[in-house]
């Protein structure tokens, strides 16, 4: 999904960039100098085509001037050259001489302006001689006319005649000038054959003038219709028509490239608007991206607060789970430590059951009974009883057996007196038990000034039936230790553990004497360390880390709870219960430590 | 009629009077234009190549060997001699004001000063040199190289040596002659006698082809309008068909650009074959030939003394 959207992406930036390098391209295309060439092309063509209008102008204006200077046909022709060539230069930069079109077109202009520039030069030339010739003529006319008035002695009419010739001669040229007619020519022939003859007529002083004169009217007669002829065919040089050509061909061609620019402007807006689009699009992409974002965000927001409320709801859940826990693991604990209380009071019970067989087997075996026979024996003798007991051997026997029997009776006394005490003590312990049990369940530890040897002895003594049964000897290590405060009941527990624990660990020992050593001391004036220590069986190193656990034992008749209660009560009293053993059949200690509360002496 | 009105009159004409006195004269003939601006590079590079032989292939002849500037812009001789020693078939023209001709060449075969340096550098009988040849030659000059390449961006190459010859030719204008002044409204500066000449030259239709800037050189004519003037000379050459050798046109046999007459009277010989070795020859063939008219000995004195007057300056000296 994000790889494809990455890719989309990366193809939409393609497809921009080659969008926007096409509008480039499009641009480039469409703004190529094509325009302004036209126009300065159509500019320059028009001015040739002015200037054209412009000699022909001249042209016509020097056809009637008598003294006329003819630069003004020179000029324009050199700016028109001028012009044609930067026109040239232009297209020819342009590439547009590369169309036959075109070149037939500046053929046809070339062409036609040489032309042109050829009939202006004769033209020229003629005009010149022409416009002189015409401007002389009246002159001419003059001259033969004031000589012929200063003939006094020939014939007048003769004269007048002549005269009227000449001078219609001269009519007639300049009409010829005007109206160049064949009728006019003819006029003007017969003009100057009278001339001709009329200059026979006169003196030979007359021939020069007559000459000149015919000679100029022969060369109007002769230059006038060259003069129309070029001016007619100047005229009908289609330099203006060439030109307009042209234009019409960049005008084509403009249209065309108008055209085409205008496709361009087209191609330039429809891919504009495809890029505007895209733009579009992907500013619309990237806002709803932004908005995904802010979405994700906010979910993931949501999310973080749902997380937090869930982690919350797991955490009062485990709090809860935790007391739950607590309260299963107090009610359970509850349960092992009654357990524990049973299986104390049990330890304890197997000693009160014990001293209620030793009073019942002592009672069952009392000497009790050889009263009672005693007294039967007495009873067979109410009359002689005095002979009986002087005379009967068995009644001789009586007294003696008697005082025998008070003494036994005493002992027997004695013993149960004594196994009753126990009993007693037994019952009194359960009792602790049971109000340990229920101190337990309250919770509260019951701290009270006790002496740990104290404490230790009463352990021994509850355990003393076994011990003695097992044959242990006990070594009592005890340092000095001043009264402490203590938890009696917890203490007394561990200890009754600890060493029905070590009365067991030896049971199986046999070859060698059974000893347990009890040992208390003071650890560096503020931990009470308790110490038991047998020789027996040991704790094999795997069973190290097991041995407090709970359930865990290696007796076939253990519960496991003895050792993993004392360990707990051990640290409900903030101190702890250790094991060490070098390993199987090598013995074991177990030593418990806890602060150490001194009870201030009492004064 | 108020009697203000004559004073009026008089005040109007004494107005007219003035500023004809100050204006140019609107006359056929025109002064002479003022120097175009030009590179001064270019023209003093110019220079140096008008005075330079090597442009020849033997290196004997320069432009101005036949174009001495002191020397009204042409040479003495009816033919200049060429590089081979060989005297040419045609009078050299004067250098001066030939910016301002139409054409260049007596046959106006050139249409530009460039043209022309072209075709006289590669001429057989004038400087028989050919552009490789002195493009290499310039070149091999480190002066050249510098002028080259301080003028033009593209050093020496054919073209920059025709246009700094032409460059330098177009400030060859013989400016400031009398007439000239006269015609910008200086009247007093010319004599009664120059005046009276200069109407004698319109009358008499001089001023037919030779009016202009140029007094001459933009027209073509035919030499010998009112006559055939090469049977009467004799000897006819090729050079003498003129513009025919051009076009091969029967209408431009013998036909020739009319020459400017500025500084005509320093110019001498005269015509394109040189036939007239004075103004007075020149303008006895002019009136027979060309306008076929007889002049008075007086007119001819007058419009020759009108001639004169067309004599410019040149580094400001009187030519």
């Amino acid at each position: 999904m994000k790889t494809s959207n990455r890719r989309n992406l990366a193809l939409l930036g393609v497809v921009a960039l080659m969008l926007a390098s096409v509008l480039l391209f499009l641009y480039l295309k469409s703004s190529s100098n094509q325009t302004t060439t036209y126009t300065e092309s159509r500019d320059l063509i028009g001015r040739i085509k002015q200037l054209n209008a412009q000699w022909e102008t001249e042209i016509l204006k020097a056809r009637v001037a008598i003294s006329h200077n003819y630069d003004p046909l020179v000029t324009p022709l050199t700016e028109i050259t001028n012009l044609w060539e930067r026109f040239d230069t232009m297209e020819s930069n342009h590439g547009r001489n590369d169309s036959p079109i075109w070149r037939a077109s500046h053929e046809a202009y070339l062409t036609a302006i040489q032309e042109k520039t050829r009939l202006v030069e004769q033209f020229k030339s003629h005009n010149a001689v022409l416009r002189n010739s015409l401007a002389f003529l009246p002159t001419a006319e003059d001259d033969i006319q004031e000589q012929l008035s200063r003939l006094v002695d020939e014939d007048q009419l003769q004269l007048q005649n002549i005269a009227t010739d000449t001078y219609d001669l001269l009519l007639s040229s300049l009409e010829f000038a005007q109206v160049t007619s064949d009728d006019k020519a003819a006029d003007i022939l017969v003009g100057l054959n009278k001339l001709g003859v009329n200059k026979q007529r006169l003196p030979e002083q007359f021939h020069r003038t007559i000459d000149i004169m015919s000679n100029h009217i022969a060369l109007i007669l002769r230059e006038q219709p060259v003069v129309n002829r070029l001016l007619e065919n100047i005229e009908a040089v289609p330099v203006a028509e060439r030109l307009d050509d042209i234009t019409n061909l960049l005008n084509t061609d403009q249209q065309r490239t108008d055209a085409i620019d205008q496709r361009y402007h087209f191609y330039m807006l429809v891919f504009s608007v495809l890029l505007v689009l895209l733009l579009v699009y992907l500013a619309i992409h990237l806002m709803r991206s932004f908005t995904v974002i802010n979405r994700v965000n906010k979910a993931l927001q949501t999310a973080n607060e749902d997380l937090e409320l869930r982690v919350e709801e797991r955490t009062r859940e485990l709090k809860d789970t935790q007391s739950e826990l607590l309260d299963t693991a107090r009610q359970a604990g509850m349960a092992e430590i009654a357990t524990n209380v049973l299986h104390n009071v049990g330890n304890v019970l197997n000693s009160v059951n014990i001293s209620a067989d030793l009073v019942t087997r002592k009672l069952r075996a009392s000497k009790a009974q050889g009263l009672g026979k005693a007294m039967q024996l007495i009873n067979e003798h109410p009359g002689d009883l005095g002979t009986f007991l002087t005379e009967d051997p068995k009644g001789k026997l009586l007294p003696g057996y008697l005082n025998q029997l008070v003494d036994a009776i005493a002992l027997e006394q004695q013993g149960m007196t004594d196994e009753l005490s126990q009993l007693t003590k037994s019952v009194d312990h359960i009792k602790d038990i049971v109000a340990t049990q229920q101190s337990y369940a309250g919770a509260n530890s019951l701290m009270e000034p006790l002496h740990i040897s104290e404490l230790l002895e009463d352990a021994l003594r509850m355990n003393s039936g076994a011990l003695t049964r097992h044959h242990v000897t006990v070594v009592k290590e005890y340092s000095d230790v001043p009264r402490v405060m203590g938890d009696k009941h917890r203490l007394l527990l561990i200890l009754i553990n600890l060493i029905s624990n070590a009365k067991y660990a030896m049971s199986d020992l046999s070859n060698r004497p059974r000893q347990m050593t009890l040992g208390v001391k003071i650890v560096e004036d503020k931990t009470l360390q308790v110490s038991v220590k047998d020789d027996g069986e040991g704790i094999a190193e795997e069973n190290m880390t097991r041995i407090f656990a709970h359930g865990f034992t290696t007796r076939k008749e253990g519960h496991g709870f003895g050792l993993h209660s004392c360990a707990l009560a051990a640290i409900e009293m903030n101190g702890h219960l250790t094991a060490h053993s070098d390993g199987p059949g090598k013995g074991a200690l177990f030593t418990l430590q806890i602060p150490l509360k001194t009870v201030p002496e009492e004064a | 009629m108020s009697p203000s009105f004559p004073r009026l009159l008089l005040a109007l004409l004494f107005g007219l009077c003035l500023s004809a006195g100050a204006a140019p004269l609107n006359e056929a003939l025109k002064p002479l234009p003022a120097v175009p601006q030009q590179n001064p590079l270019q023209v003093e590079l110019g220079r140096q190549l008008f005075n330079e032989p090597r442009l020849s292939v033997d290196s004997s002849l320069s432009c101005a060997s036949c174009h001495r500037l002191e020397n009204g812009g042409a040479d003495n001789k009816a033919f200049s001699i060429g590089f081979a020693g060989l005297p040419l078939t045609i009078n050299t023209p004067s250098v001066f004001n030939a910016s301002l001709n139409f054409r260049q060449f007596w046959n106006g075969r050139a249409d530009t000063l460039e043209t022309q340096i072209h075709g006289v550098v590669q001429s057989p009988s004038e400087m028989g040199s050919n552009w490789e040849h002195v493009v290499q030659m310039l070149s091999a000059d480190p002066a050249y190289r510098t002028s080259f390449a301080n003028a033009y961006p593209d050093g020496v190459t054919m073209n920059n040596v025709q246009n700094a010859l032409a460059t330098y030719e177009r400030t060859l204008i013989s400016a400031n002659s009398r007439f000239d002044q006269y015609l910008q409204g200086d009247t007093d500066i010319l004599t009664l006698d120059e005046k009276y000449g200069y109407q004698r030259f319109k009358d008499y239709g001089c001023i037919a082809c030779h009016q202009g800037v140029n007094i001459g050189g933009n027209m073509f004519q035919k030499f010998g309008v009112m006559g055939d003037y090469f049977k009467t000379r004799g000897n006819p050459t090729e050079a003498d068909l003129g513009r025919y050798l051009v076009t091969k046109d029967e209408e431009d046999r013998n036909v020739f650009k009319v020459p400017s007459l500025r500084n005509v009277a320093v110019t001498a010989p005269y015509f394109h074959d040189g036939s007239a070795k004075t103004l007075e020859e020149a303008v006895d063939v002019m009136f027979k030939f060309q306008l076929g008219r007889i002049p008075s000995a007086d007119d001819k004195t007058l419009i020759i003394k009108f001639l004169k007057t067309l004599t410019g300056e040149w580094g400001g000296k009187p030519l």
